[in-house]
């Protein structure tokens, strides 16, 4: 009988956590730190590489960081990097921006929250 | 009889070597990895004994990796000059190489001047060389063609192929264009049918050797090192008996087993990565520059079609 309820109270869990939508600005830094270790094949917080560097990249607006080859795509996107176009960036950066460098996604809401809030915390 | 400093007795994995025979090949042991197959296992048998055993003649490649023509960074400000020393070594081999794979991000940034420069440097190699690109060599971020263009004009799909060398099935594969979860490599469906029909005509005794730039099995999937439909690729190859993956991306050497599948990470030619979840992630690591140069090189292989156990020797430039 212990173990039915705990299969059940895993479920209610499960449940629960699938109707929250985590909103983009209320991720966990630390966790985002994490989860940015996979970003870092192609970013940096500091050094544009294949993809620009990313120091205080909340709030900037799209394809300005001095120094880096923007694609025409995101050099005209007049896009402001808000939580919410970063959360859409994140979700599939082709679909918001077709003709974009980034073809990085990540599928949860919740990491894309956290990987927003850490970004966010890198002024 | 090519002088061979590794002759060993069959069944071995430790290459034996006296003194003079160890001092001999250090100036180009030193420089890179070692490693041996037979029936696309790995072998220390000499030339002859393996020949006799199976009537093919052993064939040998070399594997150069992440040569990052165009980088400019503390961890390397020059690896052009390391290419360069990496393409003498593998010229001063005692035995030219059948071929030569590089396993990709052969140059930085994907621009037109980069692979102009990579192509002038690597026409210096000593033999016909197969190319599959990184993720670096995606122009505009996704587009495999300039690169294809430059380094893989008879290549299908993304630049993918295969090909037959004395009963060796070497099969290059392409996992950066599309990404999967945290940025892990996919095959994509159109490869995964092509690797399919590639292998159903093919025995289950001939050795594979695959070929791919981001690792083809879970080696650290929380920084992008993995290839998240690898699985079926695998599941085509379980029939045989001999399956040997090689993988560039992360700029160390790095093995693994499963089943039968060997799996073996090079070296870059250009500059170290830190350890599988060591330090704050993935990228360029600067060591001081004395240490450079063993950290990174090239990897050398033999295959031979006689039954024996995997012997790979890692070194470095060094």
């Amino acid at each position: 009988m212990r173990l039915r309820l705990a299969a059940l109270a895993g479920a209610t869990t499960v449940l629960v956590a699938a109707t929250e939508i985590p909103s983009p600005s209320s991720g966990d830094a630390a966790n985002g730190a994490r989860l940015y270790q996979a970003c870092m094949g192609c970013h940096s917080i500091e050094e544009n590489d294949i993809g620009p560097s990313h120091r205080g990249v909340v709030g900037r607006s799209a394809g300005t960081v001095p120094g880096y080859a923007y694609s025409p795509a995101i050099k005209g996107s007049g896009l402001v990097w808000t939580p919410a176009n970063l959360d859409k960036w994140l979700t599939d950066p082709q679909v918001l921006v077709p003709g974009t460098k980034m073809y990085f996604s990540v599928s949860d809401p919740r990491e894309r929250a956290d990987i927003i809030a850490f970004l966010a915390s890198q002024k | 009889m090519t002088h061979n400093p590794y002759s060993n007795p069959p069944h071995s994995t430790t290459p034996i070597l006296d003194r003079r025979a160890a001092l001999s090949c250090m100036g180009w042991l030193g420089a890179g990895t070692l490693f041996t197959f037979s029936g696309g296992i790995a072998s220390v048998m000499g030339t002859g004994a393996a020949e006799a055993a199976t009537g093919h003649a052993p064939i040998s490649f070399v594997q150069i990796s992440d040569t990052h023509v165009g980088f400019s960074k503390p961890a390397n400000p020059d690896p052009v000059a390391t290419l360069r020393e990496t393409i003498a070594h593998v010229r001063a081999l005692p035995r030219t190489p059948d071929f030569i794979v590089h396993t990709g991000d052969v140059t930085h940034l994907a621009t037109p001047e980069q692979f102009d420069h990579a192509r002038q440097l690597l026409a210096e190699l000593p033999a016909p060389t197969f190319f599959i690109p990184g993720e670096h060599d995606l122009a505009g971020g996704s587009d495999p063609r300039p690169f294809l263009t430059a380094f893989g004009k008879e290549t299908r799909g993304d630049g993918w192929f295969s090909f037959d060398l004395h009963g060796v099935h070497v099969i290059g594969l392409v996992n950066v264009v599309r990404l999967g979860d945290h940025g892990q490599g996919t095959l994509g469906r159109d490869q995964l049918d092509w690797l399919k029909a590639d292998l159903a005509g093919l025995s289950a005794s001939t050795p594979i050797v695959l070929i791919a730039h981001f690792p083809l099995w879970g080696l650290y999937p929380e920084w992008g090192w993995g290839t998240s439909d690898a699985a079926e690729a695998f599941g085509y190859l379980a029939r045989f008996g001999s399956v040997t993956a090689l993988n560039g991306h992360i700029h160390q050497i790095q093995r693994h087993l499963e089943g039968k599948v060997q799996f073996h990470t090079a070296r870059s030619t250009a500059y170290p990565q830190p350890a599988p979840g060591q330090g704050p992630g993935p990228g360029p690591l600067a060591l001081p520059a004395e240490q450079l140069r063993s950290a990174i090189g090239y990897s050398s292989a033999e295959v031979r079609h006689a039954p024996s156990p995997l012997a790979i020797t890692d070194a470095t430039l060094a």
